[in-house]
């Protein structure tokens, strides 16, 4: 394979060899330390606009499962990792990586000391980084002249509703930049369920007459999306019973008055204890995010922190103290990462049916 | 022949829900004060107690209250006796004046127990109100009750019987249906 | 179950007795780790033991330490006499379950209000009894194999006919760890079933259907009592189900599993340690069906094992000083780990960085009878692992320790035929890893041998390039940058210049002007996510170096690797007690070891841990990082010390080199043990060496007595030794052999002390000889204290120790094994009357005297 470069925008640049698309691409750089589930993380829309280094050294030992897919078009913009196998036993067209890269357009890069990157990053803060053929001081200009997207929600988002239908709860689902396991929960669950723009009027939300509203993940700040969308937000939650995921999370808590920060390090992962503070309990969970509500701006008049990081103490759970709305800044369908949290989804359809009587 | 409706987790969910359901009705736990009604409800009580606590920080009094004397099928001499060794048992200071009093109980069936509880409760002072949570809503009213805060509505026979399990005396959490002719 | 920590002053721990097939070293390990625990809450700590080579047994204090066979009536004994408030059952294998649940059964635990921690009563009668097991899993709805319990041939037969061939016979409640049998007809069904009861406590025997051919995956978990569940590390078998997970090739963490499977197995492995209650670590075995995603459960071990080892030395989580605190009660948000452990770390779950594979060490050169397939009754007398960052360079690392050889070149299985390479494909034996790659290298593909061999095509894909760089490397001789692709992929300095033909420092010279250099990676459970501080490492060819010099006052020790029969696991207490000493000489110790049950590689006893090969270029590599003041080398590596010696001066052989100092082909009968100092010959003991056979040459002493009981054995003998290790070179612990004759006795040797005779006369004298061994080659003792140092050579209690053998696990032909077969012995302590006898007379009745249980 051919020889290629991660160049980061600190000036250094390491060899390596390509894997995937042979296109240059630039990204902010994030490091993902899953143990399992490359696929499940390379498709999840969250990483558009991002390059992600994985801890774990082997990456696509199993091939491409057509089951574990996070979306039908991943949008990352690359792959760093340590070592690449180019192996599949999944059904008989035994899909590989490699091949997978190719079809989407993605670029990766193995050989490279992806642990001293994680060091590095941790440390240094958040970088760009380029995965380009030649590390000339051309290849660094582009970097440092390239300025990414902020309409990240848009590219990824539908950009029409479409249907997913189901014999039970009548769930409308805001897409942000969802990730299918969502949809599998609902699924598994039998949720007639709608999914909609993430620009979706609160007007033409509640015209479809829903038992429950959920807000998706997605990639980028909250910050970027437009006032429109808090407002939303804040006449569907008085209405309706709310489940809010990642930045869908991020958003409600702007929705109700709290700040979302950036964090130092974006986290990626599922090694986390995160304390569930109403049973006191701990659970592990598929985090993956780069911002967080601050815990000081919350207003307790209106949101309860229902669960916190216990690494880095980040709140991860909000809930409304008026309405059954409630939300989570990790992933509680797992993919990749714990089963932990998938009885949020029961909790919702709870919620929703206390609601029938 | 017995069926398992509620496992631990669903129970354990419930009273988060009937915790969080609380907040909302009540706005915030201000006032609000736990009875729970003897003997499984006195459990449930608890658990809610410690939610509330995990959540707003605050301790929410709880009672263990004990309706034998106001049932409506016991003779005027049981319920002297009955009465004499006491309706309610809670921490000292504990008290219902003025405050918003939420009743817990296992299963809702005929209403019985509920009508039974509020007239202890009023017997005992003047509450800001009362509202009723239940983990299992099982039918089959025999007075005008209904609960406030429902864990699960289990339509049942009335030849079947609701069993609700609790770690703290049954080792396990869950709630089943058994059909009387099974019933030892 | 939680307990009130305020009512535990007195603890009982049961011991795992000696040595064997199925545990080696990996629980005098956990149980090391758990002492420090309890010390330091406060807790005084019983501990039984008659393994003569434990440090634990070391670490207790004497009063304290009971050296008995491991038998349920001399754990009753102890707890009638000393009342311990508490036994903790896991820390002694399945030994000490059995003696536990007898102690239930029997009602002296309550009897005496003894409280069982870790697990309550009734998860510890599940243990090793299927149907038990098998009831909660049903209940559980986790799926698991049914089986059906028989305890007669005929219903056997029965039932087999109804389960179809092939099918799993297992005794129930057995002995014995770990007794699976395979049956492919009514004929072998009869014979396990034969010998399945007879090892069964009730004469039972469990049928189940065979799953042979499943992929075989481990689980490693910690639960506390306040339900909080972390994953530790997951365990894949390269072999699948039919080869014992002892002697499989595994590999930590599993690979092969995509997220969906690991999280279904996740979730099985909390919901099991939820039920079951167990507050510490737990094990659990799956059985993967290929292709579909189902499971079943085929084993659960609430107790220390070798799998949890492995995960430790995998994670860099401390899963045994985890669990140590999780069974006092003690909740993981609690934890207090050592310093250099980033806050939490008890609490989050590993992700490591790294690929750990470890591969099995077989007795067969030793016991040359036993049958060399592999199948589910466990062969493997110990294991080495590699560490990488690539599975081609963790198995590579991993194969160069196993298939060990001087010059770290790999043997060659190039001369089996055709039929015998495809049968051994199927049916197949120790040098399983190498007949996997000479297939390859036949131009099987890799899914026609993934078809036959059951191995997931994963490892075959990662051979294969193994051998695609191996072809790289004989094509470009002496090349710089083919050097870097073979290095990075784990091949050895050893191994290149074998395919290049020239000497190891030729190559070493094309790296060193190539300015390629290795770089160490930290073993820590967070990949790099925080700035942890754990002492181990491992080498890798890649970027950045995380390895910085210890210090200007440091010894390097080189471990033995991974176990083997014969004095291996009296090796590895000597290494142990070696670098204690070395630590209060003053000096920092570094150790490097292949062996992931080794208790050199427990922090506590080394400042730094490098997990790597034992081979010339990568110790040269430490070495040149560590420039150690001092480097330490075991005394069966004559090329490795030669090749060092070139290269610096201070270098010592420890433990010493066992093939050298002169003796005679001659049977001996006693022999003297000595402190031999260049001024001073200080005697230690007289011994009589036993052979229970009818063979007596010093290779077949397998029982040693002291003081020796043999008529004219008195000082006069050693006065003759004495004045013989005056004009002998030999230093340290020196030994001399007698033979009996009819005038009196003949010298007939002189050579170093066995490492399993230092360990003996350690226990047997009260006095840490490797202690004072040490200390001689460091140089911290002085003649005038050694002048001071008199021990009794008359001692009223007759210490004795005698050899424990594999042959019933090797199912060979069970006799007297010479020492160099030995896989473990049992020490016991007794009056003349008892133990001053002619004690062989009667195998039985020695055999039940040193110990009672088997």
């Amino acid at each position: 394979m051919a020889e290629r470069y991660l160049i980061l925008e600190d000036g250094s640049s390491y060899r390596g060899e390509g894997f995937g698309a042979e296109a240059t691409t630039t990204g902010e750089l994030i490091y993902n330390t899953n143990l399992t589930g490359y696929q499940e993380v390379v498709t999840n829309q969250i990483y558009h606009n991002q390059i992600i280094i994985f801890s774990q050294p082997s990456i696509g030992n199993t091939g491409i499962s057509h089951d574990a897919y996070e979306s039908i078009l991943p949008t990352a913009k690359g792959m760093v990792v340590r070592d690449v196998t180019n192996f599949s036993v999944d059904r008989s067209r035994r899909l590989t990586l490699d091949t997978y890269l190719k079809q989407h357009n993605i670029p990766g890069i193995s050989g490279i000391d992806t642990r001293h990157l994680i060091r590095k990053l941790r440390d240094a803060g958040p970088m760009n980084g380029s995965i380009v053929a030649v590390d000339d001081a051309h290849a660094f200009d582009q970097l440092h002249a390239t300025v990414l997207t902020n309409r990240q929600v848009a590219a990824v988002a539908t950009p029409k509703p479409y249907p997913n239908p189901g014999t039970g709860y009548n769930v409308v689902v805001i897409d942000f930049g969802l990730k299918n396991g969502l949809l599998r929960q609902l699924s598994e669950r039998r949720c007639n369920v709608t999914v909609v723009p993430w620009d979706t009027t609160a007007e033409n939300i509640l015209n479809l007459d829903p038992d429950g509203v959920i807000l998706s993940s997605g990639p980028g700040s909250p910050m970027d999306l437009p006032q429109s969308v808090l407002e939303m937000i804040q006449v569907v939650e008085e209405r309706i019973p709310l489940f809010a995921i990642g930045l869908g999370h991020e958003l409600f808590g702007l929705a109700n008055g709290a700040n979302v920060v950036p964090l130092d390090a974006e986290y990626h992962g599922s090694s986390h204890p995160i304390r569930r503070i109403i049973t006191n309990d701990i659970v592990f969970a598929s985090q993956g995010q780069g911002y967080a509500v601050e815990a000081k701006s919350i207003n307790r008049e209106r949101l309860i922190t229902t669960y916190v990081d216990l690494i880095n103490g980040t709140v991860q759970g909000l809930r409304h103290r008026d309405f059954p709305a409630f939300s989570v800044q990790f992933f509680p369908d797992g993919g990749p990462g714990p089963d932990d949290n998938r009885d949020l989804f029961d909790e919702f359809m709870e919620i929703m049916g206390s609601r029938e009587g | 022949m017995s069926k398992v409706v509620v496992d631990a987790m669903a129970m354990q969910r419930a009273l988060t829900r009937i915790t969080y359901e609380i907040i909302e009705r009540n706005k915030g736990v201000e006032n609000v004060v736990i009875l729970g009604i003897k003997t499984r409800g006195v459990y449930l009580a608890q658990r809610i107690a410690n939610r509330l606590q995990q959540l707003e920080n605050v301790v929410v009094p709880v009672g263990e209250l004990d309706v034998t004397a106001y049932r409506d099928d016991i003779s005027a001499e049981d319920r002297a006796k009955e009465l004499s060794a006491g309706v309610i048992s809670a921490e000292s200071g504990f008290t219902i004046e003025n405050k918003k009093v939420v009743l817990v109980d296992d299963v809702l069936y005929t209403g019985r127990t509920i009508r039974a509880a509020m007239s202890a409760v009023m017997d005992l002072g003047r509450p800001k109100s009362i509202s009723l949570a239940v983990l299992v809503d099982r039918g089959h009213r025999e007075l005008p009750i209904r609960a406030d805060f429902v864990g699960k509505n289990i339509p049942s026979a009335q030849s079947e019987r609701i069993k609700v399990s609790v770690s703290e005396i049954d080792g396990h959490d869950d709630v089943e249906i058994v059909h009387k002719s099974d019933r030892k | 179950m939680a307990i009130d920590l305020t009512t535990i002053h007195k603890v009982l721990i049961i011991g795992a007795g000696p040595t064997n097939i199925g545990h080696e070293t990996e629980l005098d390990d956990a149980t090391v780790q758990t002492l420090t625990v309890l010390k330091k809450m406060g807790i005084q700590v019983l501990l039984i033991d008659n393994n003569p080579f434990s440090v634990a047994l070391e670490e207790t204090q004497p009063s304290n330490r009971f050296i008995q066979p491991v038998t349920t009536d001399n754990v009753q004994h102890i707890i009638e006499r000393e009342q311990p408030e508490a036994l903790i059952p896991s820390l002694g294998g399945i030994l000490a379950i059995r003696i536990t649940q007898e102690l239930l059964e029997n009602g002296v635990l309550a009897d005496n209000q003894v409280q069982l921690l870790g697990m309550p009563k009734t998860t510890l009668n599940q243990i090793n009894n299927p149907t038990l097991m098998n009831e909660t899993l049903t209940r559980l709805n986790e799926p698991h194999i049914e089986t059906e319990v028989v305890s007669t041939s005929d219903d056997a037969l029965t039932i087999g006919m109804q389960i179809g061939y092939p099918l799993i016979v297992k005794p129930i409640a057995s002995h014995y760890d770990a007794n699976r049998v395979i049956c492919d007809s009514p004929e072998d069904l009869y014979e396990a079933v034969q010998l399945g009861f007879s090892q069964s406590r009730f004469h039972q025997c469990s049928l189940e259907k065979s799953i042979v051919g499943y992929k075989e995956v481990e689980m490693v978990a910690v639960r506390d009592s306040a339900n909080t569940r972390v994953l530790i590390d997951s365990i894949e078998n390269v072999d699948s189900i039919g080869i014992h997970s002892g002697d499989s090739i595994l590999v930590s963490p599993a690979q092969t599993l995509t997220d969906r499977e690991y999280q279904r197995l996740r979730d099985a492995t909390f919901k099991i340690a939820q039920a079951l209650n167990i507050e510490g670590a737990l094990h659990v075995q799956f059985a993967l069906e290929p292709q579909v995603e189902n499971y079943f459960i085929t084993k659960i071990s609430p107790y220390n094992n070798r799998g949890m080892a492995l995960a430790a030395r995998t994670t860099g989580y401390p899963v045994a000083l985890v669990a140590a605190n999780l069974i006092m009660g003690v909740t993981l948000p609690d934890i207090k780990l050592p310093q250099n452990y980033a806050k939490q770390t008890a609490l989050m779950e590993p992700t490591p960085d790294h690929i750990v594979v470890r591969l099995p060490l077989w007795p067969f050169q030793d016991v040359p009878d036993a049958d060399e397939h592999l199948d589910t009754v466990m062969k493997s007398v110990g294991g080495t692992v590699g560490v990488g960052r690539s599975l081609e360079e963790a198995i590579l690392k991993g194969v160069r320790s196993s298939q060990f050889s001087p010059r770290d070149v790999l043997p060659s299985v190039s001369g089996i035929d055709d039929n015998e390479l495809i049968s051994q494909l199927i049916h197949p034996l120790a040098n399983r890893v190498l007949v996997l790659i000479e297939a390859l290298r036949r131009g099987y593909s890799v899914d026609e041998l993934a078809e036959i061999t059951r191995v997931d095509g994963f490892y075959f894909y990662k051979l294969k390039h193994l051998l695609e760089i191996e072809k790289r490397i004989q094509d470009h001789p002496m090349d710089l940058e083919t050097l870097n692709v073979a290095r990075y992929y784990g091949f050895g300095d050893g191994m290149i210049a074998g395919m290049w033909n020239v000497e190891t420092e030729a190559v070493r010279q094309l790296a060193v002007e190539g300015g390629m250099h290795p770089t160490y990676k930290m073993i820590e459970p967070t990949a790099g996510e925080f700035d942890e501080h754990t002492t181990s490492f491992y080498s890798t060819f890649e970027y950045e170096n995380e390895s910085e010099r210890l210090g200007s006052e440091t010894v390097l020790v080189l471990g033995r690797g991974g176990n083997q029969l014969g004095p291996n696991t009296a090796a590895d207490y000597f290494t142990t007690e070696m670098l204690k000493q070395l630590k209060r000489s003053g000096y920092r110790t570094i150790m490097v070891n292949t062996n992931p049950n080794s208790l050199s590689m427990v922090p506590e006893f080394s400042d730094k841990q490098y997990l790597d090969p034992i081979q010339l270029g990568d110790v040269l590599n430490i070495i040149d990082l560590e420039q150690p003041k001092m480097v330490i080398v075991p005394g069966n590596r004559h090329f490795l010390t030669r090749e060092l010696k070139k290269r610096m001066t201070n270098i010592h052989v420890l433990p010493p080199d066992q093939e050298t100092g002169l003796v005679k082909p001659s049977e001996v009968d006693v022999s003297v043990a000595l402190f031999v100092t260049d001024h001073q010959v200080i005697p230690v003991g007289v011994i009589d060496m036993l052979t229970p056979g009818d063979q007596h040459g010093t290779a077949h002493v397998t029982v040693l007595r002291l003081p020796a009981q043999t008529q004219g054995a008195d000082d006069h003998l050693v006065s003759l030794a004495q004045a013989m290790a005056r004009t002998h070179h030999l230093r340290g612990m020196v030994q001399v052999l007698f033979k009996k004759t009819a005038e009196g006795f003949e010298a007939v040797g002189i050579r170093p002390t066995r490492l399993t005779e230092i360990a003996f006369l350690s226990k047997a004298t009260g006095i840490n000889w490797v202690r004072m061994l040490t200390r001689l080659h460091v140089g911290s003792i002085n003649e005038k204290e050694l002048a001071r140092i008199k021990v009794n050579l008359h001692p009223d209690r007759i210490a004795l120790m005698a050899g424990e053998f594999p042959f019933r696990q090797l199912r060979t032909i069970n006799r007297p094994g010479t020492s160099a077969q030995e896989a473990g012995a049992a020490l016991i302590f007794g009056s003349a009357d008892r133990l001053g006898q002619d004690i062989l007379a009667d195998a039985d009745a020695f055999k039940s005297l040193m110990n009672p249980t088997i």
